[in-house]
């Protein structure tokens, strides 16, 4: 028997499934590895740890749950995060940290490149939004601020570019995580000159282009012998999560929507046209030259909820975040709906779509003498899911939207999937599997060896697990206190930079 | 309470103790200048807070403390007054002579303690990492003072094996509470990332599961639990990973020989280093360094 192995290099660990050709899933296991915050805007990861993770948890699984049921790898195909850089020297040896998604070491350039008129034209022609996340600010700030790390990097990679190097020998990035660089005109599929130029790189500093489809090279023999998998076993460069999250979400069509909610969150559709926005507030990442990502991320997902539980949570015992979080949900539903006019803004973390703001903070509005603890918790929850709908609202005034599928550890908890439902008025179905970015990647293997003959085809075989039906009493409660969510996030843009700024020099 | 200063050169209730240097309480009324200019301290310091408000720099660090503080020096820290001088309030403190202090700041207790020298260890560098000198609204060091108090002075049958034990339970007490007071026992990624980063700023250490999980503030086995939750990994298989990661980096510089890469990061022989890492990899140490310096 046959099996797919899909690999996904998230933010916070390594996350592997086995599926067999029907997309069953047969195994999955997970491991961690840690972020560095060595400076407040920094967010870093040591390559060599990652690497080391996802091949001894690799070595596991082959061992535990696939060898001795007797399946044989047919492909391994791998999924990683947006946004990363690592810059690596000669030898390939890495120079220095990978640099996650969530750095924001280059906020000045980013603000200088976003009032540019070439920040508008590079917005348009890669994209990616000015900000930055982007490794094209962040090679400009190495640049700038690491001349010596600058010049001695021979490539500028993403960190499965690395992982990939590593296993196969070869400098590989596939379209979609390119087209998440900042760097890659989305239009043409070629590494834009412009971008380059205003990075100060020239294409060889570059890995080499490739379709999500595409077998960079084969295992190296020292890592087939060690994992026990032959030479045909086929290594798949695969895509971003954020892609895999959508396909695997099997909403396909102009008129559905995915919602993301893990840490952080996003809202994404599918189409053969990008979004256009004067505003530059979306995201257009490649799939396919025939399949465009598009939509918006927020900061603020079930991290913020996290913060709650920690800071306000009842610990049963050490560490016990899981009961801690299960039992403020069980109180929140005992709250009705809009938590009695209290009022929450998610933006611990500054805000991505819609605002674009990193100055913007969190606050409860409305707070009265009656209102509890109870209020509180549902009022936190309220917040971060009214963001993820100015988020929708956004992506409406482009496409209409008649469904919705939510995905992702908060997104997922049924008392958030019905809220959702709620807040937007619309249907919301949630997929039979934990993983859809897993599943994304076991379709798009599948695709590939011709189990589907294309990807529509391939999305349209994900099941839906549980329908939650909008409640339309609710959903009137929400859209008047939405509204005013929204008003305050504008109204208090001149206060977040005050507040910003006092935060910063204390 | 009544002001008292034993001393071990002077007073004869510690004459059975000498690694109790010093044990007092001060009722300070007035400020005197340069009552409290910069020192080394060579012992343990444990200074409670009984009234008033103390501002003092501990390892170059500001603190204030508040009635119910209890702040630590440790030996070869530096501690003075804010002012150079010694606030207005009263205070309790003890002096402990330490046997030895070992790289790392590793204390050894003396033979008085009942403390295991791995448990004494441990607390050292517990003490050492935790890098906040000042535990707030400790009462039960308070009650212990007391209680070493008035075995000093009634001097009653078993006092000598009271007042040890009572000194161990202080260290203990003050080691538990300074994890408790660093990880907050909620944010699990937070306490860990702590770890991780005291574990990787002295990889050649031979860690061990009580050690790791002390700097966390949990048991071995609620330790051993979480960590495979979190990270898919046991501790020490964690570990390994960090230590494997660790000599990839030194493998790919030219210059350091394969043994120093295994003692470095915490191997104890190259064999030993060998095999580990070409289970995990497919390479031995050497192959993978062939590898990546004649490719490109």
């Amino acid at each position: 028997m046959e099996c797919i192995i899909t690999i996904e290099l998230g933010t916070n660990g390594v996350r592997l499934f086995a599926f067999d050709l029907k997309g069953n899933v047969i195994s999955s296991t997970k491991a961690s590895y840690p972020t560095f915050h060595s400076e407040p805007d920094y967010s870093e990861q040591d390559p060599e740890q990652i690497f080391i993770t996802m091949l001894y948890v690799l070595k596991n699984f082959l061992i535990e749950s696939i060898h001795p049921k007797k399946y044989k790898v047919q492909s391994i195909c791998f999924i990683a995060s947006m946004h990363s850089l690592l810059a690596v020297d000669a030898h390939g040896a890495p120079l220095g940290n990978v640099i996650t998604w969530a750095d924001n070491r280059g906020k000045k350039e980013a603000l200088d490149l976003k009032n540019s008129q070439l920040g508008k034209k590079l917005y348009e022609a890669t994209g990616t939004p000015i900000h930055p996340m982007s490794p094209l600010l962040k090679i400009l700030w190495l640049k700038k601020n690491d001349p010596e790390r600058f010049a001695q990097t021979h490539k500028f990679l993403t960190l499965k570019s690395y992982i990939l190097q590593q296993l196969t020998g070869e400098y590989v990035i596939d379209y979609s995580l390119a087209s998440a660089t900042g760097l890659l005109n989305i239009h043409t599929m070629k590494w834009e000159g412009q971008a380059l130029d205003y990075a100060g790189i020239t294409v060889d500093r570059l890995p080499e282009l490739c379709s999500v489809f595409t077998t960079p090279g084969k295992l190296r023999k020292e890592y087939q012998t060690s994992l026990g998998l032959s030479a045909s076993t086929r290594i798949m460069i695969g895509s971003s999560d954020g892609c895999m999250a959508t396909l695997g979400a099997g909403v396909w069509g102009e008129d559905k929507a995915t919602i993301t909610i893990e840490d952080s969150g996003a809202v994404r559709v599918v189409g053969k046209q990008v979004l256009r926005d004067e505003k530059k507030r979306f995201f257009n990442y490649l799939l396919t030259e025939n399949h465009y990502i598009s939509g918006g991320p927020t900061n603020s997902g079930g991290v913020i909820f996290e913060w709650f539980a920690n800071q306000f949570g009842e610990f049963k015992g050490p560490f016990d975040l899981e009961y801690t979080i299960e039992s403020l949900i069980h109180e929140a539903s005992n709250v009705v709906t809009g938590s009695e006019g209290l009022l929450f803004l998610p933006y611990l973390l500054g805000e991505r779509a819609p605002l674009w703001n990193p100055n913007a903070r969190g606050s409860y509005f409305g707070i009265n003498i009656k209102h509890e603890r109870k209020h509180f918790i549902r009022a936190t929850i309220e917040g971060i899911l009214y963001e993820i709908y100015s988020i929708g609202k956004m992506v409406e005034e482009h496409r209409s939207i008649t469904s919705l599928s939510v995905n992702g550890s908060f997104a997922a908890i049924p008392f958030c999937s019905q809220l959702i439902a709620d807040i937007f008025n619309k249907p919301v179905s949630t997929i039979n599997k934990a993983n859809s970015a897993g599943l994304g990647a076991f379709l798009l293997t599948a695709t590939d060896m011709g189990i589907y003959r294309n990807l529509d085809e391939a999305a349209k075989s994900v099941t839906f697990h549980e329908t939650f039906h909008p409640r339309h009493h609710d959903h009137k409660v929400y859209a008047q206190y939405y509204q005013l969510f929204e008003r305050l996030s504008l109204k208090l843009e001149d206060e977040f930079e005050m507040i910003a700024n006092l935060q910063q020099k204390s | 309470m009544n002001q008292f200063f034993l001393h071990h050169s002077q007073s004869k209730e510690l004459s059975g103790f000498p690694h109790i240097l010093e044990f007092a309480i001060r009722k300070n009324n007035t400020i005197q200048l340069n009552s409290l200019s910069l020192t080394t301290s060579d012992c343990i310091r444990i200074y409670y807070i009984m009234e008033g408000k103390f501002e003092w720099i501990i390892q170059n660090r500001h603190t204030i403390l508040y009635p119910g503080d209890v702040a630590v020096i440790l030996p070869g820290q530096t501690f003075q007054g804010e002012n150079d001088f010694l606030d207005i309030g009263s205070l309790f403190w003890i002096h402990i002579k330490v046997d030895r202090v070992e790289s790392n700041m590793q204390m050894v207790l003396g033979k008085w303690s009942g403390l295991s020298e791995r448990e004494s260890l441990t607390i050292g560098r517990i003490l050492h990492l935790s890098q906040t000198p000042v535990l707030v609204k400790m009462k039960p060091i308070l009650s212990i003072l007391q209680l070493i108090q008035t075995e000093l002075f009634q001097q009653q049958i078993g006092y000598t094996t009271r007042v040890n034990q009572l000194i161990d339970e202080l260290l203990i007490l003050i080691a538990r509470q300074s994890t408790l007071q660093n990880n907050l026992q909620r944010d699990f990624p937070q306490a860990f990332i702590k770890l991780e980063q005291a574990l990787r700023k002295n990889l050649a250490h031979q860690w061990t599961v009580e050690e790791m999980a002390a700097l966390v503030g949990l048991g071995t086995t609620a330790f051993t639990e979480r960590v495979k939750s979190y990270t898919g990994f046991s501790p020490l298989n964690y570990l390994i990973n960090i230590r494997i990661s660790e000599a990839i980096k030194l493998l790919r510089r030219d210059n350091v020989k394969v043994t120093a890469i295994a003692l470095d990061t915490g191997f104890y022989s190259s064999q030993h280093f060998s095999t580990t890492f070409k289970k995990l990899t497919g390479y031995t140490p050497g192959e993978f360094r062939k590898r990546d310096s004649l490719k490109n």
